[in-house]
């Protein structure tokens, strides 16, 4: 199994104002790091015009950090696909690719915030359509490329797995998916793929909120702030106020929402969450992408979880187990 | 020297644009040092929509991290929606700590793999909503082409203005246009962006923009004297397109000197 760390958006956000000129200095030493400490891949995410300055351009960044190290790979976890054009995407990575030597991936998915739509002039409810017409084209560059560029498609629900599934596209799970939800998303992939007579790919990529702590008391303190902040600014994008409901109702159901999604967190010492990510590799994800950067997290904790992912990925690679399971 | 005596105090000298067609990391990175070690001011990529390659900022963005000096990017402008432009622009920016430099070609052969045929006004609106997006500040375009924010009743309703953000590195980042015609040059003037144009003898270095000098796209085996001549009593940003690391080791031998110090010494170091 391979391991990504992640994931990357350069926020200033407002519990830890930083300079953008400082965040993305600071992303490319930490992808650095990522590179000395062994893991495959750092991976990237954008939103548009958003108050704590969230990327919204992950190439740029892609290209830079492909500069910076020599090995570790790159990608998108997810361009919001239905917001570019198309051409664009598959020219940029195509070059990227071979400058990097074939060390980018492209995450996609449909993205979901009605004002970024808006800014770019598409209707929000013309997502999965223009997706559609996106995705064979983008699948075509990406095979093209030299080298090829690995797609994946993001998502969190069976229908967005059905149409990766007809285009035989792997997928990049979504992070607040819990397991009983994976399996059924992939029966639904798998038949769908079956239905349109097209080979599944062998295995899947997931992201998941991992943190490594060997003083879970100390880092949940620290990481509870950012995590709210996180579910509360883009979580909420994509859980809306219903037309008759109320503020105070919307509000106490946005946060049931994020306390049930806070319980996706992997969280603990190295032998937990081994333990926890071979469940996934069980289901059939054989690339996970751990989301320990939560927002603008200190960079001292940042660096401690990721060495202790580091000692994860040591146990996964060694693990005499490790097989993969079919994906039913 | 003809040009000696002339107003070359404040010439800038970039190499390329390196075409992005085929090119390779080690390429790059091999003309980059060469023109670190020539002393140009500037390494530059150029991408060619047309053909399918693109890529030219985040191109840019990797070269950064390879050279201490600037870096350029030559790219195919008008052919999507300029916010994106904009954003990447920022991006590669903020990557490079404040280093990025951008010459804007509008294209008007190979659009068709993005866009419809060009239609009269785009090029202008295309050109202002990029201006009005880099500035940082909330904004808002209504024109003919291009509503930003767009307000589409399908979508919920959106705030009346948007800003790109975050914003460059840099206050201003520098920008040149090859217009295609009068109308968009003087519209690039009055946005504060410089302009470039493509050598000819005996024609003159386009005139000064605001902070930025014009810019002159030469072969590799440029004359200084010619440059110079071109300059006359103004600046000019002359980008030398060498193709390997002997035609740009030995256009910095010959041109840096003589295009940045005015009393150079005859003496030292020619060819």
């Amino acid at each position: 199994m391979r391991l990504g760390v992640g994931i990357f958006g350069m926020q200033s956000v407002p519990q830890r104002p930083d300079h953008h000129v400082k965040l993305y200095r600071d992303v490319l030493e930490d992808a650095e790091l990522a590179e000395e400490l062994g893991f495959d891949s750092i991976w990237l995410s954008e939103h548009h015009f958003w108050f704590d300055g969230y990327c919204p351009a992950d190439l740029p960044v892609a290209g830079a950090i492909l500069g910076r190290t020599t090995r570790l790979g790159v990608g998108t976890a997810v361009m919001l696909l239905p917001m570019h054009p198309v051409q664009k995407v598959a020219d940029d990575a195509t070059t990227l690719s071979r400058l990097g030597e074939g060390r980018l991936s492209l995450g996609v998915a449909l993205g979901y915030r009605d004002a970024e739509f808006d800014g770019f002039g598409v209707q929000r409810k013309d997502r999965g359509k223009l997706m559609d017409g996106m995705l064979p084209r983008l699948a075509e560059s990406c095979r093209a490329a030299a080298p090829p560029v690995p797609l994946y498609v993001g998502v969190a629900s069976a229908i967005a797995a059905q149409r990766a599934a007809r285009l035989g596209l792997p997928l990049f799970a979504d992070s607040t998916m819990n397991p009983q939800e994976l399996r059924e998303m992939l029966a639904a992939y798998n038949a769908a793929a079956a239905a349109a007579g097209v080979s599944s790919p062998h295995a899947h990529a997931l992201q998941r909120d991992v943190f490594v702590t060997d003083d879970r008391e100390r880092d949940w303190a620290m990481l509870l702030p950012e995590l709210r902040y996180m579910r509360r600014q883009y979580g909420g994008w994509s859980f809306p106020q219903e037309p008759d409901e109320t503020v105070p109702s919307y509000l106490g159901r946005l946060e049931s929402d994020i306390e049930a999604k806070l319980k996706n967190l992997i969280m603990g010492d190295g032998a937990h969450v081994t333990a926890r990510l071979r469940e996934f590799e069980e289901l059939g994800f054989d690339l996970i992408v751990c989301r320990s950067q939560f927002g603008n997290l200190p960079r001292e904790s940042l660096h401690r979880a990721f060495e202790g992912l580091s000692r994860v990925r040591g146990d996964l690679a060694h693990w005499p187990g490790a097989r993969r399971a079919p994906l039913t | 020297m003809a040009g000696r005596a002339q107003g070359a105090s404040h010439m800038k000298l970039g190499l390329g644009p390196i075409d992005l067609k085929g090119a390779t990391r080690s390429r790059l990175e091999s003309l980059g040092a060469q023109a670190v070690a020539s002393s140009f001011d500037a390494v530059w990529v150029s991408e060619s929509r047309a053909e399918g390659v693109g890529g030219g900022l985040a191109s840019a963005a990797m070269l950064g991290q390879a050279v201490p000096i600037r870096v350029g990017a030559a790219v195919d402008a008008g052919l999507y929606h300029p916010l994106h432009l904009a954003e990447d622009i920022a991006i590669a920016d903020l990557t490079s700590q404040g280093r990025v430099e951008v010459l804007l070609r509008f294209a008007t052969t190979g659009a068709s793999r993005y866009r419809e045929p060009d239609q009269h006004g785009w090029f202008e609106e295309f050109l202002g909503v990029m201006a009005a997006a880099l500035s940082g500040a909330h904004f808002q375009w209504n024109g003919e082409h291009l509503r930003v924010p767009a307000r589409l009743s399908a979508n919920q309703p959106a705030p009346e203005r948007l800003a790109l953000n975050p914003r460059a590195a840099q206050p201003a980042v520098p920008i040149w246009v090859e217009a295609p015609g009068e109308s968009l040059e003087a519209l690039a003037r009055d946005l504060g962006f410089g302009i470039a144009a493509h050598f000819k003898p005996g024609a003159a270095v386009p005139a000064r923009t605001g902070r930025w000098p014009g810019m002159v796209l030469c072969r590799a085996n440029a004359d200084p004297n010619d440059l110079l001549a071109a300059a006359g009593e103004s600046a000019g940003y002359f980008l030398i397109a060498a193709e390997t690391r002997q035609e740009a080791a030995s256009a910095g031998k010959r041109l840096a000197g003589p295009m940045r110090m005015p009393d150079f010494p005859e003496w030292i170091g020619h060819e």
